[in-house]
């Protein structure tokens, strides 16, 4: 028996979504920024696929207070193989709209979804460990805590607000190019 | 009832509501029309929180060795900047380099501040300065408002007139107020106008290295020199500079250099001396290459001017220079160009000591009396040319036309002022919009804090007619100062990080102490809120030496931060330093006292600044 193939338009929206994730890589995924009286201008933690940016160091130097430990590339192995893994979905993005197959797609969807899932729980892992795995020397005390992946939350005289960075939006408009198809290429 | 009654006081209660309401009951005193502006006196010097002074003042310390900062139009003082004396507020003259800067001195007398200048107008990269009490010029970098060179300038005693830099601050002059024998070698004062000299020096800076340097000197005769400026544009290959005790007096100075009616006006190129320089007209004497007119002719020319004169100051537009008689009330217009034309024919009535005296007439272009104006001393210019002279005996600003003579306008200044300074007021291109009257007394303005009055700078509003409309105590001596445009100056947030500074330690586990016999050297780290002196130490914050021992905290402030500044000090050693963000700074002191010293951070840093202490632990001998 021989499956439809994949419309020629849907094959293109797949290659396009590879593209994408290929991009993302570029953009960073995820931000978080402090806010304090005396940091108006506010304090970043930006997180891309492959490194970590903004003020990292004064981060840690104001963390210190609550015994929080210190961001760095090192606690974030991660880092060191994420945009392999991110090549590699695009590879296999581009496979499918090659193929043009049905199943090979709803494989890949699926590939994104535990992949989504994967991130999102590793960084909320990480959020956790970090607001919770707090030192018991620590000059000041506070409640254990955990900062959301997305929102606001408030630390002593800090406020956190946690967003989604350019990288995450080209991952969400990859699987929407990547659900068109199912739409479009329906069997009547 | 009538009818109309309710309806009349109806709209009688309504007049009225509408009258308090709306109606202006104040008595209109705002006549601003003048001024060309409709905000009122306390508006325009009004900062509002969050918003910044449109300029830098800055205001030379006199006898205080120190650059005071100041904000315009405000007249808020923003910051102290030690140039010539200890400040321990910020380790100046205790830390490695500023102690080996200031050579063992522990003052200065700060005049006349000068702006690093590119085709005749502020770059925003350098501030120089003079120290009269101890002969000596300084280098300041406006990136982090700190001095990074300062050098002893030999056979002069005070660079009074100093420090006038040229148009591409290819030199500044530093011309001597004492004149003293070269080398200031013993020789006895009945010698005075055969041995002595009042040397002055020519002095280069380089920006990359940050490096003062004496290029030449020229042995000028024992005169007194006071004032100075540097040409521009068509004039900016020549300088000026005033001179007293022509007399050559060497007693009761006040009477005995008051005698001749005239004194020069000593007009120079030092594009000419440059090449005489270069081809070796010069005598080779204390080191320096040195240039003695009545030997090596060329370049440097008299003016005869009104006795005892003060200021010399070159127009905007380079063509003229105005000079004040200090005893003699008047402002003395003169012509570069007639100068230049008499230059070239030789048109000289005589010579001193060596050096050919142009004639008054041929260089003067008019003499400005306005009535019972006492004392003129230094002018300022506007962004229309209008000059603005000092009256110090008469305690006034008189504005007026340098092109005609003509007295524009006069203001009332409390009291005694000796400089003004105008918004870029010496430059190619004056902003014209304000100038601060430097008063040398300020009896009764302010709140008395004893014999001893604090002396104040007067903002003035030169829009239009003149008005004194701020007034502001400063600590002595409002001697000279420097406007400059705020955004011309881009200072630096943190230190940048230098890889090559091997006294630098960025990593904590790096920190550490290294001995050498008896030298002990600590590589150091300060950051909030701790010193780390040795990582892998029991007790990371402690440093334990030897009676005897030599020696030499290098300590960097690890917070990359913007005004995260760290101290250091260690009690009773008499010493303290301060590392500004991401700073390295090396104390060098011999452990004479043996004993516990706890040593702590000074410049509070943060919420636990309190506990960023240590111990210094000195071993006694035997």
């Amino acid at each position: 028996m021989k499956a439809k193939k994949l419309s020629l338009l849907s094959s293109i929206l797949i290659a396009l979504a590879a593209v994408l994730v290929v991009l993302s890589l570029y953009f960073p995924w995820w931000q978080m920024i402090f806010f304090a009286p005396q940091y108006p201008e506010g304090l970043n933690i930006i997180v891309y696929p492959n490194k970590l940016e903004g003020e990292i160091d004064i981060v840690n130097g104001l963390n210190h207070y609550i015994g929080m430990e210190n961001f760095s590339e090192e606690n974030f192995p991660e880092l060191a193989y994420l945009s392999y893994l991110v090549i590699g979905l695009a590879v296999i993005t581009l496979l499918t709209a090659i193929l043009r197959k049905k199943s090979v797609l709803y494989g890949l969807i699926g590939l994104f979804i535990i992949g989504g899932s994967l991130g999102a729980w590793d960084l909320s892992r990480a959020l956790r460990k970090f607001g919770t795995n707090l030192s018991p020397t620590a000059p000041i005390k506070i409640d254990p805590f955990v900062p959301p992946l997305l929102g606001h939350n408030t630390v002593a005289n800090f406020v956190t607000e946690s967003i989604l960075g350019y990288g995450s939006y080209f991952l969400i408009a990859a699987f929407i190019l990547l659900l068109i198809p199912l739409w479009k290429d329906r069997t009547r | 009832m009538k009818k109309w009654i309710p309806i009349a006081s109806g709209l009688l209660a309504g007049f009225v509501a509408a009258t308090i309401s709306f109606a202006d009951f104040s008595t209109s005193t705002n006549n601003q029309a003048a001024s060309g502006s409709t905000k009122s006196d306390a508006e325009k010097v009004y900062v509002p929180f969050g918003e910044k002074d449109d300029y830098y003042l800055f205001a030379s310390g006199g006898h205080s060795g120190q650059m005071f900062i100041y904000g315009v139009p405000s007249m808020r003082h923003i910051r102290t900047v030690p140039v010539f004396s200890q400040d321990s507020a910020t380790g100046y003259g205790f830390d490695e380099h500023s102690k080996k800067m200031m050579g063992g001195y522990t003052w200065g007398d700060l005049h006349h501040p000068a702006f690093s200048e590119t085709k005749g107008d502020y770059d925003g990269k350098y501030m120089f300065a003079t120290d009269v009490g101890n002969s000596r010029a300084a280098a300041m970098d406006l990136e982090t408002f700190t001095v990074k060179d300062i050098i002893n300038v030999p056979n002069t005693s005070g660079p009074h007139c100093a420090a006038f830099v040229t148009e591409n601050t290819e030199y500044m002059f530093l011309p001597t107020r004492f004149a003293v024998p070269i080398g200031s070698d013993y020789k006895p004062l009945d010698e005075y106008s055969q041995q002595y000299r009042g040397v002055m020096s020519a002095v280069t800076f380089d920006q990359n290295q940050e490096k003062l340097n004496i290029a030449y000197q020229v042995a000028l005769p024992p005169w007194s020199y006071d004032l100075s400026d540097a040409g521009k544009k068509s004039s900016a290959d020549w300088a000026v500079m005033t001179t007293y005790n022509t007399e050559e007096a060497t007693t009761n100075l006040e009477i005995n250099a008051s005698q001749a009616d005239r004194d020069f006006i000593v007009l120079f190129n030092w594009k000419e001396l440059e090449k005489m320089v270069a081809e070796g007209q010069y005598d080779e004497v204390t080191g320096q290459k040195m240039i003695f007119p009545e030997k090596h002719k060329g370049g440097i020319y008299l003016v005869p001017v009104a006795k005892s004169p003060h200021g010399v100051d070159v127009t905007p537009d380079g063509k003229h220079f105005i000079a004040s008689g200090k005893l003699a009330p008047s402002m003395t217009v003169f012509s570069f160009d007639k100068a230049f034309e008499a230059v070239k024919n030789q048109d000289f009535s005589g010579e001193r000591n060596g050096i050919p005296i142009l004639k008054y007439e041929s260089v003067m272009e008019r003499e400005v009396n306005p009535e019972n104006a006492l004392g003129p001393l230094h002018t300022q210019f506007d962004d229309k040319g209008m000059a603005y002279t000092t009256m110090f005996i008469s305690s006034e600003i008189v504005k007026w036309d340098p092109k005609t003579g003509e007295t524009l306008d006069r203001i009332p200044v409390q009291y005694s002022p000796g400089h003004s300074v105008a918004a870029e007021g010496d430059t190619v291109s004056p902003d014209g919009k304000w100038l601060i009257a430097l008063n040398k007394i300020a009896k009764d303005s302010y709140l008395s804090v004893g014999p001893s009055h604090p002396e104040s700078m007067q903002l003035i509003d030169i829009n239009g007619k003149m008005k004194v409309i701020q007034s502001s105590p400063v600590n002595p001596e409002p001697h000279y100062a420097q406007i400059i445009k705020a955004d011309k100056i881009k200072t630096i947030e943190v230190y940048p990080k230098d890889e090559n500074n091997k006294l630098a330690t960025y990593k904590q586990e790096d920190a550490k102490i290294v001995r050498n016999g008896n030298e002990v050297h600590v590589y150091g780290i300060a950051m909030r809120s701790k010193f780390i002196f040795d990582a892998k130490a029991k007790r990371p914050d402690v440093i334990e030496v030897n009676q005897g021992d030599k020696v030499f905290i290098h300590l960097t402030n690890t917070d990359f931060d913007e005004d995260i500044t760290h101290g250091f000090a260690i009690n009773s050693y008499n010493l303290n330093m301060e590392v500004q963000p991401g700073q390295t700074n090396t104390l060098e002191f011999t452990a004479d006292k043996a004993g516990t010293f706890p040593l702590y951070c000074t410049n509070f840093c943060s919420a636990l600044h309190q506990e960023m202490t240590g111990y210094f632990l000195v071993k006694p001998k035997n």
